[in-house]
């Protein structure tokens, strides 16, 4: 018997019921032994916007005093669980301006688990993971990120097998028992068991030794202090020709666009119509995407007008926002295979995993 | 002596854009944004300064286009922007064009056009803040732009509805339930209709969608130029409270368009003019889309039933086959014998501006 935190890091709006359902029915299942429990949500920006890294927490106590203590910190830390519902939040997260990007088991404690959604392999993962300096869990939940709207959910089975995931990685704070009871309660509840079972069983766990994973970079950030700010609330502005510095947005994005420059016949199209003005003219006349700016939409591959010129492509098939259209410039020719291998090997989708709205 | 702005002149920094190719390539609303993926807002707020260009002073109420571009001490805005209260645009506005007509009276500034623009949202501009809106358009010695993006709900709370949602859209407000399937039962305010009809004196009033950018940057550069107080309505796709995939903004918003459902016009000096896809839809060149190719693209229409989508239908039919103006203003019970203004009588043909004159009522 022990109590603890679940950190569920989803996709802001995309994954918002989905992450609450899992933080409230674990606080519920929790009940079923004794336990008391309470969620905390809104940890990103308010409100929550499309595509953000944002968090919800469950938090799992043997007393009221212990649950109290728990939930007036600011951010839970100590955490036994952290679950990545897309797995390019693997690359960390940035929600708010001047805190820069934090990585996705910030609040880790030693042995504790990270979960991952993904159909990409451990290794893979760990390219994007920073090292701990102490023995913590991989678990890979093997499927497609599960993605909605904020009116519409789908009850594609990732619900329940993300709990029974977490029951196999922490049963000594909540274990399958426990939520099967709260499951079994629910309608559907034939078909939500199974799958909750079905999480508990395919989830593939792996212990990472400290200091193994990408290098650690994060460095907590110092924020301006009022005696630092202008007088009056007044905010600098955005230089001229230049772009805001203090919020990135681009860990927003679960895929990126990457242009054919072979192709592209300088229409403009896309530099118009970004609302995030990611794109800057080159002395070439191209519209080269700053990578730093881009959260992601996919509006510029929609209405680009030449097919495959501009396409989507999986977010963790990079380790960096280098510059592509440079490397275009240099050598045409291995641009030209590394963007055919691009749509031979990676997830290059038209958001097949993203509903593309109910009819 | 009374303080009064002179009528700008010549603004060849305001020249129409005639083409994609002529949009300008300097920003003055850049990245950095904390706005949802695919925002069509956030687009508007950079066509809108790209069209004005860097002498404009920009002035928002409260609504997602403040929230998400100045909190955390960072802001995309690269021209000047200020806040001022939901309901407050219109008096914001017209106090900030008058303070600087004094001060260029009085020789503190330089004597040159500086374009003043007001934002709101549909919370702000056309519930909260609809009666200073009103009042700024009669202020006809002042330049202003006030325009409004209509997302169609309280977005910057999270979704609640406002007067200018949809019929039956789902907000946080209105869900959708077993017992009532329906509980936004009003349907949507004519925003631009209304300020067309009641402000004879206004120079320019215009309906837009952020889905046509140069439509849209070419009608905030025509209310600069014609001077005077000036209204634009811009309707912008959003993403998260209509419920839909981010990449399809341009598609959603183009096909409210084709639908009938936001119709594209301006009335510069009294005179109708419609534009673009609208504009062949009222010469009968192009036939509108069913409503459903729009209303089956978004989860907040999700819960529809065929008679839903029947009644949406009816509505908008009627909005293009009954309204004094198509789409734009709906006096439909003249007396009996009186013929019937047509389109044309009515402003197309005559230009007669018998809408911004005031002489629609018979």
């Amino acid at each position: 018997m022990a109590s603890g935190s679940v950190d569920v890091t989803y996709r802001g709006i995309f994954q918002k019921i989905l992450a609450g359902n899992i933080v409230k029915t674990l606080v519920k299942a929790s009940r079923h032994s004794g336990k008391i429990g309470g969620t905390i949500s809104r940890y990103s920006d308010s409100p929550e916007r499309n595509g953000i890294p944002a968090k919800q927490f469950a938090v799992i106590a043997e007393s009221q005093d212990e649950l109290h203590v728990e939930m007036a910190k600011y951010e839970p830390d100590n955490i036994r669980l952290i679950a990545a519902l897309d797995d390019t939040l693997a690359k960390g997260h940035e929600s708010w301006a001047w805190y820069g990007i934090r990585p996705i088991h910030l609040g880790l404690r030693e042995g504790g688990a990270l979960l991952v959604v993904s159909e990409h392999e451990r290794a893979k993962l760990l390219e994007f993971i920073p090292r701990l300096p102490f023995e913590w869990r991989l678990a890979i939940l093997p499927g497609e990120k599960s993605f909605s709207g904020l009116w519409v959910y789908h009850d594609d089975g990732t619900e329940f097998r993300v709990l029974g995931a977490i029951a196999r990685l922490i049963p000594e704070v909540v274990g399958l028992e426990e939520l099967e009871k709260e499951v079994g309660k629910g309608p559907k509840a034939e078909q939500h068991l199974d799958w909750l079972r079905q999480g508990y069983r395919e989830v593939q766990v792996g212990t990472v030794p400290a200091g193994v994973g990408a290098p650690n970079t994060y460095e907590p950030v110092k924020l301006p202090e009022w005696t630092e700010m202008a007088e009056a609330i007044i905010v600098p502005a955005a230089p001229r020709g230049g772009r805001q510095e203090a919020f990135k947005k681009f860990t927003t994005r679960s895929e990126r666009p990457v242009i054919d420059f072979d192709v592209c016949t300088q229409c403009k199209q896309c530099f118009v119509e970004c609302p995030d003005s990611v794109f800057e003219l080159t002395p070439e006349g191209y519209y080269n995407p700053e990578y730093e700016a881009c959260c992601g939409c996919g509006i510029c591959a929609e209405v680009c007008p030449v097919d495959d010129c501009i396409v989507m492509v999986d977010e963790l098939a990079f380790a960096d926002n280098r510059d592509l259209y440079e490397e275009w410039k240099a050598d045409r020719a291995a641009y030209r295979q590394f963007f055919q291998g691009l749509l031979e090997r990676e997830r290059v989708t038209a958001r097949s995993s993203r509903r593309k709205v109910s009819a | 002596m009374a303080i009064t702005q002179t009528r700008p002149q010549e603004r060849p920094e305001l020249a129409p854009i005639r083409t994609i190719r002529d949009v300008p390539v300097e920003e003055f609303y850049t990245s950095g944004h904390r706005t949802c993926q695919g925002c069509h807002s956030a687009l508007l707020m950079k066509y809108l300064a790209k069209a004005a260009g860097p002498r404009t002073v920009t002035i928002g109420a409260t609504g997602c286009m403040y929230v998400a571009n100045t909190s955390y001490y960072a802001t995309p805005w690269v021209i000047p922007w200020m806040h001022t209260q939901l309901g407050a645009t219109g008096s914001a506005v017209i106090g900030a064009a008058a303070g600087y007509a004094v001060q260029q009276r009085k020789g503190k500034l330089a004597e040159e056009p500086i374009n003043v623009i007001g934002i709101a949202g549909d919370g702000g501009g056309a519930d909260m803040g609809l009666s200073a809106i009103s009042a700024a358009l009669q202020h006809t010695q002042y330049n202003v732009l006030i325009i409004l993006y209509d997302n169609e709900s309280y977005a910057n709370t999270d979704i609640q509805a406002s007067g200018s949602t949809p019929w039956g859209a789902v907000t946080a407000f209105t869900p959708s339930g077993t017992v009532k399937r329906i509980t936004q039962d009003r349907w949507k305010k004519n925003t631009p209709g209304m300020l067309v009809a009641g402000h004879p004196e206004a120079r320019y009033i215009g309906s837009a969608s952020a889905a046509f950018g140069v439509d849209v940057m070419n009608k905030i550069r025509t209310a600069l130029r014609v001077g005077g107080p000036t209204y634009l309505h811009v309707h912008d796709a959003c993403p998260k409270g209509w419920d839909f995939d981010p990449r399809y903004s341009r598609e959603l918003g183009q096909l409210a368009v084709e639908c009938g459902i936001v119709p594209l016009w301006e009335v510069i000096e009294g005179e109708l003019q419609y534009n673009g896809i609208t504009r062949q839809i009222v010469e009968g060149r192009r036939k509108r889309k069913p409503v459903r190719e729009y209303l089956m693209r978004q989860g907040r229409f999700a819960h529809f039933t065929e008679e839903d989508v029947d009644y949406f239908q009816a509505k908008v039919d009627e909005m293009w086959e009954k309204w004094i103006l198509p789409g734009v203003l709906p006096v439909q019970a003249l007396p009996e014998g009186l013929p019937k203004p047509g389109r044309r009588a009515a402003g197309l043909a005559d230009g007669a501006g018998a809408a911004a004159n005031g002489a629609v009522a018979p």
